[in-house]
C-alpha cells in the first residue's frame, strides 16, 4: 500500500511535506519547465513588497563551505503585479500557494496582508527585514517587535492562515517563537538565513556588494535543526522547518524535530530537480521502512 | 533547458591554467546554440553552486559539446582533475545566445576567456563571413589560434606583444574597422573590455549593431533566484533589472548597463 504523504497545516492540505522556500523558486515558472509543480506540496513565493523593488547591487551571491550567502535585497515586482500576473498561473499548477510578504513598516505588512487575504492558501510573513522606523533593526529580532507585527497583521486578515517566518539571528528562538504564537500566528516557519560575510582576499574586498548576506545551505543544518527542535517544544502551533535540507533524510530529520512540513531552498539552486527527487526519495524511504504515514514522523525524536 | 548527466570524453590543458573539457550525452540535447551556456555541478557537497561556462562548440546531432575554462578557484581546480569517463550533472542549455538572422559580415571581438563563447558561432552560423579580433594577456595564455583562424580572418593581440600585435582586441578592431566592414559586432570578455568598447564606439560615433555577452555571479542559472541581474533599458528608456542567466547573457550593447 502506498504510504500517505499528505500533511495538513492550519487546515491546508499539502500533497507532501515539501514547500519551496521563498526566494529560491521565483513564482515557480522556471522550475515548472523541469517538472510539474504538482509534484511538490507548496511554493512560498519570492518575498513580496508593497511596490516594485530593484534589490541590491551585484554581486548578490557568494559560495561558502557547504553553503551560499545571498544578498538579493528582495527584488520583486510588487504585490499588485504578483496578484495580477502570477497568482492565477501558480494556483493552476496544482501546488499550494504560500505568499511571502516582506515590509519595511507595519503598514506595509498590513496592507499587503489585506490584499492577499483569501487569495492564497497561506501567508508567510518574513520578519527578517529591517524596520526603517526603528533605525533598521529587523522586526524579527526582539520578541516585542515580533508580537507587534504579528498581531497587526493577524488583526487585519480573516480568511488566510498566517505563518510567521522567524529570523535565527536572535537571542532566543524559543522566546521569539512564543511571541509569535502569543500574538496570534497560526504557524511559524524557521529558519531564515544567518547573517554572514565572505571575503575576496586577493582584492581585499567583501565578495557581496552589500558586504553582508544571508547564509543558507547544508552548513546551517545543525543550527536549524536545533532551533526547530527548541521552537517545536515551546509552541503548540504547527512548525514548518527549513535550513540546509538537501535530501529526503534531511526532511525526516526536521520532521522528527517537530516540523509538520518543511521548506527546501538552497537545494533548488544547486539542482533544479532537487525537490522532485526528494519527493520520490521520501516516498521510497517510507516504503522501505514500513512507515505508512509521513505524519507519524512529526515530533518522533527519541530522547 | 534540462538537468542531465553527461560523460567527460576529454579534459586537456590548452594554455597556462586553461583547459578544454568535452562531454557526451546519451541523447541529443535540445536547444544547443551559439552563445548559450551550461551549468556544471561539481558533485561535491561542500561546493553547492554549479559553475557556468559558455559553449565552446557542439556537434550537429546535439550529443556532444565542449567548454573551455580557466582555473580561478576551488571549483575550476576540481574540474581540472576530472578524467575521461567521469559522469557529471549539468543543466543545459541556458541563456539566450547569439542570434544572427540574415547577417553576413560578422565581427567578433574577444578578450581572454571571453573568446570561447564567440567560437560557438561557427556551430550555429557556419556560413557568415567572420573577422575576429582576439586579445590575450600574453603568449602563455594564448589558445585556440587555429580554431579561430579556421573560420574567421583573425587578428591576435597580447597586452605585452609576446604574440600577435601588442595591445588589445578593441583597439585593433578600431584600427581595421574601415577595411573589415561589419553588419554586426559580437563581443565577449572582461567587463572592463566591454566598457572600453562601449565608450570608444561612442567616442568614434560607431553605430554598428553590437551585442555583448555579459557575466555575473550566478545561483540557479535558470532565472529563479535573481542573483545575477544587470540593468537593461526597456522601450521607454527606463532601466529594469534583468537576469543575465535567463534574459541574457547576450544583450544589445546600447541597452545593457555594464
Amino acid at each position: 500500500m502506498k504510504p500517505n504523504l499528505k500533511v495538513i497545516v492550519c487546515g491546508v492540505e499539502f500533497s507532501n511535506p515539501l514547500i519551496a522556500a521563498s526566494g529560491t523558486y521565483g513564482f515557480g515558472r522556471e522550475y515548472a519547465e523541469f517538472y510539474p509543480l504538482s509534484k511538490i506540496g507548496g511554493v512560498s513565493t519570492k518575498g513580496l513588497t508593497l511596490k516594485y523593488r530593484a534589490g541590491n547591487p551585484t554581486p548578490r551571491i557568494a559560495e561558502t563551505p557547504s553553503g551560499i550567502l545571498n544578498a538579493v535585497g528582495l527584488q520583486n515586482p510588487g504585490v499588485d503585479s504578483f496578484i495580477e500576473n502570477d497568482l492565477q498561473w501558480l494556483k493552476e499548477t496544482g501546488t499550494k500557494v504560500v505568499a511571502n510578504i516582506a515590509g519595511s513598516s507595519l503598514d506595509d505588512y498590513v496592507n499587503m496582508a489585506k490584499k492577499l487575504d483569501g487569495l492564497v492558501d497561506m501567508l508567510e510573513m518574513n520578519i527578517s527585514c529591517p524596520n526603517v522606523k526603528e533605525g533598521g533593526i529587523a522586526f524579527g529580532i526582539y520578541p516585542d517587535s515580533v508580537k507587534t507585527v504579528t498581531s497587526a497583521v493577524k488583526n487585519a486578515i480573516s480568511k488566510t492562515p498566517l505563518i510567521v517566518k522567524l529570523s535565527p539571528n536572535v537571542a532566543s528562538i524559543k522566546e521569539n517563537a512564543l511571541a509569535a504564537e502569543e500574538a496570534g500566528a497560526d504557524c511559524i516557519s524557521l529558519v531564515n538565513t544567518f547573517t554572514g560575510m565572505a571575503i575576496d582576499v586577493k582584492r581585499r574586498r567583501p565578495i557581496l556588494a552589500n558586504v553582508t548576506g544571508g547564509l543558507s545551505g547544508p552548513a546551517i543544518k545543525p543550527i536549524a535543526l536545533r532551533m526547530v527542535y527548541e521552537a517545536s517544544k515551546a509552541v503548540k502551533i504547527p512548525v514548518i522547518g527549513m535550513g540546509g535540507i538537501m535530501t529526503a533524510e534531511d526532511v525526516i530529520a526536521f520532521m522528527l524535530c517537530g516540523a509538520r512540513a518543511v521548506q527546501v531552498g538552497t537545494a533548488n539552486i544547486s539542482n533544479p530537480m532537487a525537490m522532485a527527487k526528494i519527493a520520490v526519495d521520501l516516498e521510497n524511504y517510507l516504503i522501505e521502512n514500513g512507515i505508512s504515514d509521513v505524519n507519524e514522523l512529526v515530533g518522533g525524536l527519541i530522547i | 533547458m534540462q538537468e542531465l548527466q553527461v560523460t567527460v570524453t576529454n579534459n586537456v590543458r590548452i594554455a597556462d591554467g586553461i583547459y578544454q573539457m568535452s562531454f557526451r550525452a546519451e541523447n541529443s540535447i535540445q536547444g544547443l546554440h551559439a552563445g548559450r551556456f551550461v551549468n556544471v555541478s561539481l558533485g561535491r557537497a561542500d561546493m553547492v553552486l554549479k559553475r557556468p561556462f559558455g559553449l565552446f562548440d557542439f556537434s550537429a546531432d546535439g550529443r556532444e559539446f565542449s567548454i573551455c575554462y580557466q582555473i580561478v578557484g576551488d571549483g575550476t581546480r576540481e574540474m581540472s582533475t576530472w578524467k575521461k569517463g567521469k559522469v557529471v550533472e549539468v543543466t543545459a542549455p541556458l541563456g539566450n545566445g547569439f542570434t544572427l538572422d540574415g547577417k553576413e559580415k560578422v565581427v567578433l571581438i574577444g578578450g581572454g576567456v571571453g573568446i570561447f563563447p564567440l567560437h560557438s558561432l561557427k556551430c550555429s552560423y557556419p556560413n557568415c563571413e567572420y573577422s575576429a579580433f582576439v586579445g590575450f594577456r600574453n603568449q602563455n595564455v594564448a589558445c585556440h589560434v587555429d580554431a579561430f583562424s579556421s573560420f574567421a580572418k583573425t587578428y591576435f593581440t597580447t597586452d605585452d606583444g609576446s604574440f600577435g600585435e601588442r595591445g588589445n582586441a578593441v583597439d585593433l578592431y578600431l584600427k581595421h574597422a574601415q577595411e573589415v566592414g561589419a553588419d554586426v559586432i559580437l563581443a565577449c570578455g572582461p567587463t572592463v573590455m566591454l566598457k572600453a568598447l562601449k565608450a570608444k564606439f561612442a567616442e568614434k560615433g560607431i553605430t554598428t549593431k553590437t551585442y555583448v555577452s555579459t557575466e555575473e555571479r550566478m545561483g540557479c542559472g535558470v532565472g529563479a533566484c535573481l542573483v545575477c541581474v544587470c540593468g537593461k533599458k526597456d522601450a521607454n528608456g527606463d532601466v529594469k533589472k534583468v537576469r543575465v542567466c535567463h534574459d541574457g547573457p547576450v544583450f544589445d550593447m546600447q541597452e545593457v548597463e555594464l
